[in-house]
């Protein structure tokens, strides 16, 4: 302790979850400026690459196009329905489970998502 | 009105009288320490040029009303932090209250297949006591055994998700999402309190401002919210002037618990489905608004009035860059920036008080 001086080391008293931390008011500031840089930046590539994705999971029917480039509020194109041998497609779902219906006419995209088709099988 | 204006000079001409070096510097501290409020407001101003439709009366009522549903988990995190802790369970804890308070109001139970649909206020007080459960848990291992909050809240994190996941799967419900719950429940908290323009403002953001004024008042006119902050600047001082730290303590972390529980009960109707994700990551926000609103990591300092900005700035954000259309996933990262230079802020802050 008595090493120290107060002159090098005035920094060291930190208290609560900043307990033991080693850091100056000079470097702080680089951390600030340097987040806040990084910050703008991301925002800016995600301006710059902006619009959601909306992927389609067939789930063993025809592969279908996801859809990119939709921006909020947009609303998503119902896609040529699949086909599966041995079963009929029955609509796009929010989840894998199949209990929520994807309503095309009145949802906005506001993130990407994928949507799962439910099939159902052709009886003999 | 006469004394902003006799105030407002003095300050200028403090900077006057310095010399050139220190008013440099007085100037360069002054735009470090409110930088994360400087970028936010700029970046307002952009978002608001980019997509005017972002500050419309029906975009601003939702930013409001987002606001009101997670102000009660950030005071909850806030006490936690004012004590120099921090609860990183909140989140879960969200969950587990949204779960149950779901639970007992299912239209259809597959939990509890038989139980009817129970009067809000028992779902109310079910999820309160959980939450005062775990929050003495918490405080009470902080307390007694001096452990590290990070340590136990991170293990109550793990327990909390794990009964979750077991919660979810009573009866025949077998895990999966709940929803339908009973029109009462519904109308409690998503019933229109009042209108702006075709705009409906739902009741929930009466119910936390309630919350909030209760909170104050505990924060800064009870003598347990002196000890609180007492607590947090200075444990053994406290101690040593009379101030019965582990009551503090745990009282202060059941407090929260509580606050998270409100938020769970209020969370379960404003959703509307409730599953294990439900609550995923809420901390997270909760914890960057206390920084970014001036509770700081240092502990027994921070008041109300800064976790309401910090929720209401990150909230504006998060609206603005969603109108901008930025990835989802992008935002997290933006998030983790934003929590690592609140931290830088609230560290020079302490560092040039000094």
């Amino acid at each position: 302790m008595d090493e120290r001086t107060p002159e090098k080391q005035p920094e060291n008293d930190f208290k609560g979850i900043y307990k033991n931390v080693k850091i100056s008011v000079k470097t702080l500031d680089i951390v600030i400026v340097g987040g806040i840089l990084l910050m703008i930046a991301l925002v800016l590539f995600g301006i710059a690459n902006n619009g959601y994705t909306v992927s389609f999971d067939s789930r063993g029917g025809t592969d279908v196009a996801a859809q990119t480039d939709l921006m909020y509020g947009d609303h998503v194109a119902e896609p040529e329905p699949p086909t599966r041998e041995g079963y009929t497609f029955a609509g796009w779902y929010h989840d894998e489970n199949c209990q929520y219906p994807f309503d095309f006419d009145n949802t906005i995209v506001d993130a990407s998502a994928t949507l799962y088709a439910d099939w159902e099988k052709i009886q003999d | 009105m006469s004394e902003l204006k006799v105030k407002k000079p003095s300050k200028i001409d403090q900077l006057k009288a310095m010399s050139p070096k220190d008013r440099n510097r007085a100037i360069g501290d002054l735009l470090m320490n409110n930088a994360m409020f400087i970028i936010i407001a700029i970046a307002i101003v952009g978002i608001a040029i980019a997509e005017p439709s972002f500050v419309s009366v029906p975009s601003i009522v939702n930013i409001i009303s987002l606001t009101a549903a997670k102000l009660p988990i950030a005071l909850g995190v806030g006490g936690c932090i004012i004590l120099a802790g921090t609860d990183i369970s909140a989140g879960r804890q969200v969950g587990l209250a949204a779960c149950i308070a779901a639970g007992l109001q299912l239209t259809t139970n597959k939990l509890f297949p038989g139980l009817g649909v129970m009067p809000w206020y028992v779902a109310l007080l079910a999820v309160c006591a959980v939450g005062a459960v775990i929050g003495f848990v918490n405080g009470f291992c902080m307390a007694k055994f001096k452990l590290h909050p990070f340590i136990v809240t991170l293990s109550t994190q793990l327990i909390v998700y794990g009964c979750i996941l077991l919660f979810l799967k009573l009866g025949t419900n077998s895990g999966q999402t709940l929803s339908g719950m009973s029109q009462t429940y519904q109308d409690l908290i998503k019933g229109t309190l009042f209108r702006v323009g075709n705009t409906a403002v739902p009741n929930y953001v009466l119910y936390s401002a309630i919350i909030t004024a209760i909170v104050w008042v505990i924060w800064n006119k009870t003598t347990f919210g002196k000890n609180m902050y007492a607590v947090g600047s200075n444990e053994e001082a406290a101690n040593v002037s009379g101030v019965n730290v582990v009551k503090t303590i745990i009282l202060v972390f059941m407090m929260a618990g509580v606050l998270y529980a409100i938020t769970g009960f209020m969370d379960a109707s404003r959703i509307s489905s409730v599953n294990a994700t439900t609550g995923l990551n809420y901390e997270a926000d909760a914890i960057a608004a206390c920084v970014i609103g001036g509770i700081s990591f240092v502990g027994g300092i921070g008041k109300v009035s800064g976790a309401i900005i910090g929720v209401l700035l990150l909230q504006i954000i998060f609206t603005g860059l969603t109108y901008l259309s930025v990835d989802q996933n992008l935002l997290f990262i933006v998030k983790g920036v934003i929590i690592l230079v609140a931290c830088a802020i609230d560290m020079r802050k302490y560092l040039v008080r000094k």
